[in-house]
């Protein structure tokens, strides 16, 4: 058993990056182009990080395939996308810069899909005026991932696998590095940095069903965010995909892709009835992913839902030839998963949580956050998806604004000169963890952290209402109450009981901010659908932004540049009212 | 509410039922052990359940300290990577009902890499041999301001398959060359020297031919197939060595 001694190391850097996804990794190669001592720190080996799972595609106007496409109109059609929540300065950095994204990716071997002419193939994705989604097969994000894992192992950019960060370090709100232990023997790791770069995704596991693995998204960048003096925004902004599987329960949440529907597959409720029909009769199961999620959501709570709670996507009378040559990844997932035969049997599904919209407060420009040499990128942020994210988008997002925020934070850190570090606040983070180390009581976090998906499920998913809203947060106070009596157990196998413990409190503030938030959004706009308020509230078109003392304030969008604006107008209005 | 409905009722999924699996697995503690020796598990599976889901049941229900690596549980990592029945397979892509369930399955490590513990090899000779391939895109010349380098179907076809290694050394550690000659540098660092080699946009091919000239490089190769049966991706590894042999004979891509 693992004693009391506390044993360690002691790093210093210039620039600390939490989190070896995309973001992360594009953020470091960049501190590593420059010349700056970069590290960056994973909970994960390095090659497993969650953009490999992103399937889709990465957006740019390259205009290569339709020539009338602008940066500026990418910008209009995030913006609409977004309900008009999404901030046009944002939209406008991630549009005018994603063209240099690509050539970054490509420039490093990225294998894209190509033309007959040698261009790079984009396509339509979601509700996008042309063509700008650039691709690699169903693997795009896993082929991003393993470009810049190529290009940081070319660079030699330190990785220090298998660590989780507890704390960011501050003094007087300025950063000073991070705090954290190893997942495999738990010593502890103390690192001085003169800036430190979140980017360890968002908080979209703490529902029952979500595309997330195991352990991951569990809100911990905005938990360490906050705890360094941070705000969120918009935490109640989630983005609910229509139809994830309910079983096996450690698959639960895989998706099925929406190309089900798109084929001619049909939505079913128990009954049989192609429920579709009440929502949306013109375009049936093509309707758009929250018009979808909420009908199947509407479903399963009135009670026409199966007994596992899901509804039914049925592709069994499409011709065989046709599941197999156009939907061959939804025949071999369900085959693979349930030993189910999609030629014959339905599919029970039912909306899962997907994608974190909202996430820690930034600034447009450089994404800097509240707190002085503090960033935030990708997932962990917030600014650019609204009340609902353009497919595609969230790619091509980690390309610019990694960029931008390595070259932030190197400057930074060049400026900087001197650094005030506080003894006292390392060694409130080591107490912290050698306190939970030490927890004997008799609640155990993993149920603790799935009866918050619990919670979240009831009261936060797809439709809220204020009723519903006030007992989710009660029950989070009692779940914050049993959190106080968790029992920690290493064991020889390593130190990830630890981790779950910080991930669980992690996850109560992320779900805290999410219901307050919810609460406080009295409209339904997006992917947020209020019973009590049906329709959206012109009063409301702000950000909410939720500060660690409870508070919520209402933060004014700048209007839309009249360019983009403009072209805002041309986009046929009609479709989108619809959602 | 009125709702359409229709003729057919749907065809709801049927209860799947579970049964008892005995699995052996090859354990070691360094600590403690001066051999590896043989343990058995009884656990309780559902036919789609993976090796994975039982390798975890033990580990959270019946002996804590069974350790192997895992972390996506999406055959996307490589990090399960281990000897399933004499096979070499990812744990979390091997499914029960795809295994003889009446016998007892044998689970080990891969072979050829130092045993560290359990499940968990060494693999450190296998990255050395992999970075030693140079295994990213080199290129000097800059595209057009604004514009990509241009690449056809067919030139972005040619390198497709090798695209898609996960590096969880499968391959490698199923090859009876690299079992007695731990220097060679193995299907899986060939593999991804092939991804670039025939990557038009790339400029040193030359310079990996020439690595994979070596005594130790691809003329190592016997081709046995083992490889190209081991690779949980499908890539077809033996005919990728085969080309890369046949690009050193001619001088070039």
């Amino acid at each position: 058993m693992p004693d009391n001694t506390v044993t360690g190391r002691r790093i210093s850097t210039s620039v600390l990056v939490i989190g070896t996804g995309g973001s992360g990794l594009r953020a470091a190669i960049e501190l590593s182009e420059r010349g700056v001592d970069v590290l960056a720190v994973g909970k994960r080996p390095k090659n497993d990080a969650h953009t490999s799972l992103a399937a889709g595609g990465i957006n740019a106007a390259l205009a290569t395939m339709d020539a009338e496409d602008s940066w500026q109109q990418h910008a209009a059609d995030t913006i609409q996308e977004s309900y008009f929540l999404a901030n046009p300065h944002t939209a406008e950095i991630v549009t005018k810069n994603a063209g240099r994204g690509i050539q970054d990716l490509e420039r490093w071997g990225m294998p894209f899909a190509r033309e007959a002419d040698g261009r790079i193939s984009q396509r339509y994705f979601g509700a996008h005026k042309y063509r700008r989604t650039a691709f690699a097969g169903d693997y795009t994000g896993l082929e991003i991932q393993r470009t810049l894992v190529a290009r940081a192992a070319q660079l030699e950019v330190p990785i220090l696998d298998s660590v989780y960060i507890t704390r960011i370090l501050v003094r007087d709100n300025v950063v000073f590095g991070a705090y954290g232990f190893d997942l495999r023997d738990g010593s502890r790791v103390t690192i001085i940095a003169d800036a430190v770069i979140i980017a360890a995704g968002g908080h979209n596991r703490i529902w029952r069903r979500t595309s997330s693995r195991r352990d991951e998204n569990t809100g911990d960048s905005f938990k360490l965010a906050v705890d360094a003096g941070g705000r969120l925004r918009d935490a109640e902004l989630v983005q609910f995909h229509p139809s994830g599987i309910l079983e096996p329960e450690n698959a639960a949440g895989t998706l099925i892709s929406e190309a089900a529907r798109g084929e001619g597959g049909v939505l079913r409720n128990v009954l049989g009835e192609r429920f579709m029909a009440n929502y949306d009769p013109e375009r049936m199961e093509l309707s758009t992913r929250d018009r979808v999620a909420l009908a199947a959501y509407t479903e399963i709570k009135e009670g026409r839902g199966t007994a596992k709670g899901g509804v039914l996507l049925d592709i069994s009378h499409l011709p065989r030839e046709t599941i197999m040559t156009r939907l061959p990844r939804v025949y071999q997932t369900m085959l693979e998963l349930q030993v189910l035969d999609v030629t014959t049997t339905a599919i029970e599904i039912a909306p899962t949580a997907h994608y974190s919209m909202g996430g820690v407060w930034v600034r447009p420009d450089d994404h800097s956050t509240d707190v002085v040499g503090m960033y935030a990128i990708g997932e962990a942020s917030s600014g650019l998806h609204g009340a609902n994210r353009l497919g595609g988008n969230s790619l091509i997002e980690l390309l610019v604004f990694g960029r931008i925020v390595g070259q932030a934070a190197a400057e930074y850190s060049a400026g900087i000169t001197s650094q005030n570090r506080s003894q006292e606040a390392i060694d409130a983070a080591e107490r912290e963890v050698t306190d939970t180390l030490a927890s004997d009581g008799e609640e155990n976090v993993r149920a603790l952290q799935r009866d918050i998906r619990n919670t979240m499920t009831d009261f936060g998913g797809v439709v809220r209402d204020e009723a519903g809203l006030l007992e989710g947060l009660r029950e989070l106070d009692e779940l914050d109450d049993r959190q106080k009596r968790i029992g920690v157990h290493p064991d020889v196998a390593g130190f990830s009981g630890l981790a779950h413990a910080f991930d669980l409190r992690a996850s109560l503030m992320a779900a805290r901010a999410t219901l307050a938030c919810a609460l406080e959004r009295r409209e339904s706009r997006g992917a947020h659908n209020r019973s009590d308020y049906p329709d959206m509230d012109p009063a409301l078109q702000v950000n909410l932004v939720w500060s660690a003392d409870g508070s919520i304030a209402h933060e004014q969008i700048p209007p839309v540049p009249a360019e983009i604006a403009a072209l805002m107008e041309n986009v046929s209005q009609a479709g989108k009212l619809l959602e | 509410m009125s709702s359409a409905t229709i003729d057919q009722k749907p065809v709801v999924p049927e209860e799947i039922k579970s049964f008892t699996v005995t699995l052996i697995i090859r354990r070691f503690n360094p600590e403690v052990d001066d051999e590896p020796h043989w343990q058995d598990f009884d656990v309780q599976m559902y036919p789609t359940d993976r090796v994975l889901d039982a390798l975890h049941k033990i580990k959270w229900e019946q002996d804590g300290s069974l350790t192997f690596r895992r972390s996506c549980a999406h055959g996307v990592c490589g990090s399960d990577a281990m000897r399933i029945n004499g096979r070499n397979r990812l744990a979390c892509k091997t499914l029960m009902k795809d295994l003889d369930i009446t016998k007892p399955i044998y689970v080990e490590a891969i072979k050829g890499l130092p045993l560290e513990k359990d499940l968990i090899v060494d693999m450190e000779p296998f990255f050395d041999s992999f970075k030693a391939v140079q295994p990213f895109l080199m290129n000097s010349v800059t595209p057009e301001k604004g514009k990509e380098r241009i690449q056809t179907v067919a030139q972005r076809a040619r390198f497709d398959d090798t695209t898609k290694c996960i590096l969880c050394a499968a391959c490698t550690s199923s090859c009876p060359v690299f079992w007695t000659d731990g220097q060679y540098f193995g299907p899986a660092a060939i593999v991804n020297a092939h991804r670039f080699i025939f990557d038009s946009r790339d400029e040193n091919a030359a310079v990996r031919l020439d690595i994979l000239n070596d005594k130790e490089g691809v003329w190592r190769c016997r081709t046995t197939f083992n490889c190209t049966e081991a690779c949980p991706r499908g890539i077809q590894v033996t005919q990728a060595i085969a080309e890369v042999k046949q690009a050193i004979m001619r001088g070039k891509a």
